[in-house]
């Protein structure tokens, strides 16, 4: 776990006070967050840390979000005002479609505990993250955020994928209760494209496209080869977004999001 | 809980031995498998128990099924060798309305608990109960088992929907797991659709349309009113399947079923009948109501919701329905029966006479 306050002293009166919580803090997104709230880089600034909030990024060593009794020992130390939910079960597509039960019941079970926690802790606004390939495996493109359960995912982790739009579903339960019981509060989620950046997963075996290409030429490379091949024609289209993008509309989706429904977090075509 | 043994003696070194579970055993389809199996009728007496059958029908009193030590002190206790699944939080329109958010995280956990206890202790054959209406809004008819996850559910009770779905989804996950690991075992499920008999849900505010009717005329019969009106034009179709063929075909489908894709459990698309000829055919049953009105100021439901039950009708080619006017007759003779039995576990609810 790591704590960051800002370089001011953090006001412990001050009633602006955000107290945010990251699951999957050491991941790709939540380092690239880090990075980005701790620069002193004059661009971009706004997404910067500011005076009045905390931000405490949580790994595995803090618990297993799979353990409810753990999650409510994790939410009873640090009290989040704002969760941003990015911890998973992921894997790449071999792991996926060999253990399509365990990605979906570990991440149902992971998603449950953090949401119901927050929801009973009065977590103000609950920012979960849900991905691109959880779309309709057979859609019209391009797809958007009101088409995420128009029909079945793709085959290969399909249990990850409706395990990760089961979040959809429950924010929806939670923005309702809250709306029926005049309480505040927010059940959002982003829904980021292909990332890749430094921290990445780079595993020859588990890494997605761009990480795994970077490290194969790197060993080719180092053999002395004069070319590379890819397989398939390479003609294929996809949207990409570089991590440290994707953490910067993050901060910002975080601080100044307030609409229930999904919003895709997409890159430009090169 | 109530064990059923059948007459003949149990033989407990058959190996043919089956120990079948039934998670909601006193809702309406348990309690109806459990009068199919200890009938004494000669008709559909390949439903009644078999010898080498031991039927558990669970009720809430053995416990709650959202609390996963009471599931494996269930399991533990029984060691079913086949589980049907019937267990759900259920409710009227208004009641999923208000609480999709509970809907789904009680049915989500139930199910977890019932299925991965099942997974774990070696449970041959799993059948969930899954339902029509869990289908997407926007879909083309007839719907067939292939489309369950085509499109978002109902706005109405998208909780129950969802998880109720999400059944299949996890039924697939067990099946791929059971075939890697070269274990045999299979996860399941049926779906019916609009069901009605005996043992129903009478309950004023909760109940489906039948037995709503059912309760209203039975009122309104007893005030001595000459007619009886229905919200909308009454010409919306939709297919009710009686509660004790639904019981026949889950034994049938308990024992002999072996794909791991839904299917579904309704009467022929032919016998799709009109609000208004369900409404008539009740009316029958009481002799002071002579007539059914409509009242179109009231909005219509969907006019069609047809689902095709060809792959029942593979299955099981020859099997009869009872007709829809016998089986509303039965339904309303048992009501009338069981309105002042208060020893009854007939839930009635409010009767707001």
């Amino acid at each position: 776990m790591e704590c960051l306050f800002p370089n001011s002293i953090w006001n412990e009166d001050d009633s602006r006070n955000e107290c945010i919580l990251v699951t999957g803090g050491t991941g790709l997104i939540g380092t690239s967050i880090r990075e980005v709230l701790t620069s002193t880089s004059l661009t971009n600034s706004e997404f910067q840390i500011k005076p009045f909030e905390k931000w405490t990024f949580l790994s595995s060593k803090d618990g297993d979000l799979r353990d409810l009794t753990d999650v409510k020992r994790i939410f009873e130390k640090y009290k989040p005002t704002m969760v941003v939910h990015l911890a998973a079960k992921v894997g790449g597509l071999y792991t996926n479609m060999a253990n399509n039960l365990e990605f979906f019941r570990d991440n149902i079970m992971i998603n449950d505990n953090v949401l119901h926690t927050s929801y009973e802790c009065g977590v103000k606004k609950v920012i979960s993250c849900l991905s691109t390939c959880i779309f309709p495996d057979k859609t019209t493109y391009p797809i958007d955020e009101t088409m995420v359960h128009n029909g079945p995912p793709h085959e290969s982790n399909y249990g990850y994928s409706y395990a990760k739009r089961m979040i959809d579903v429950q924010n929806r339960g939670y923005n309702q209760k809250l709306k029926a019981q005049g309480r505040q509060g927010l059940f959002t989620s982003i829904v980021p494209c292909n990332i890749f950046g430094p921290w990445d997963n780079f595993d020859l075996k588990e890494s997605h496209v761009i990480p795994g290409l970077i490290h194969k030429m790197y060993l080719a490379n180092k053999r002395g080869d004069s070319g590379y091949t890819i397989y398939g024609t390479g003609a294929p289209l996809r949207q990409f977004i570089f991590s440290r993008d994707l953490a910067n509309l993050t901060i910002g989706i975080t601080r100044s999001y307030t609409d229930p429904e999904p919003i895709i977090l997409s890159g430009m075509i090169p | 809980m109530e064990c059923l043994f059948p007459n003949s003696i149990w033989n407990e070194d058959d190996s043919r031995n089956e120990c079948i579970l039934v998670t909601g055993g006193t809702g309406l389809i348990g309690t109806s498998i459990r009068e199919v199996l200890t009938s004494t009728s000669l008709t559909n007496s390949e439903f009644q128990i078999k010898p080498f059958e031991k039927w558990t029908f669970l009720s809430s009193k053995d416990g709650d099924l959202r609390d996963l030590t009471d599931v494996k002190r269930i399991f533990e206790k029984y060691k079913p060798t086949m589980v049907v699944h019937l267990a759900a939080k259920v409710g009227g329109l208004y009641t999923n309305m208000a609480n999709n958010l509970e809907f789904f995280r009680d049915n989500i956990m139930i199910n977890d608990n019932v299925l991965h206890t099942s997974y774990e202790c070696g449970v041959k054959k799993v059948i969930s109960c899954l339902s029509t209406c869990i289908f997407p809004d926007k879909t083309t008819y007839p719907i067939d088992e292939t489309m369950v996850h085509n499109g978002p559910p109902h706005e109405s009770n998208y909780g129950y929907s969802y998880a109720k779905r999400m059944i299949d989804v996890q039924n697939r996950g067990y099946n791929q797991k059971l075939k890697a690991q070269g274990r045999q075992g299979l996860f399941t499920s049926i779906v019916p659709c609009n069901i009605f008999g005996p043992w129903d849900n009478f309950d004023l505010k909760e109940s489906h349309v039948i037995p709503g009717l059912i309760h209203k005329m039975y009122l309104a019969n007893k005030r001595g009113d000459s007619g009886y009106t229905i919200y909308g034009t009454g010409a919306p179709l939709r297919q009710f399947i009686f509660s004790r063929d639904l019981a026949n075909l889950t034994i049938g489908i308990t024992r002999s079923y072996t794909d791991p894709e839904p299917i579904i459990l309704s009467v022929d698309e032919d016998d799709e009948v009109s609000i208004k000829a369900v409404a008539e055919m009740i009316a029958s049953n009481f002799p002071n109501i002579k007539e059914i009105k409509t009242d179109p100021s009231y909005a219509d439901g969907q006019y069609k919701k047809t689902a095709n039950n060809g792959k029942l009708r593979a299955l099981f080619p020859s099997f009869k329905f009872t007709s829809l006017n016998d089986a509303i007759c039965e339904s309303v003779v048992w009501f009338i029966k069981n309105y002042d039995n208060k020893t009854c576990i007939i839930r009635l609810g409010s009767t707001n006479d």
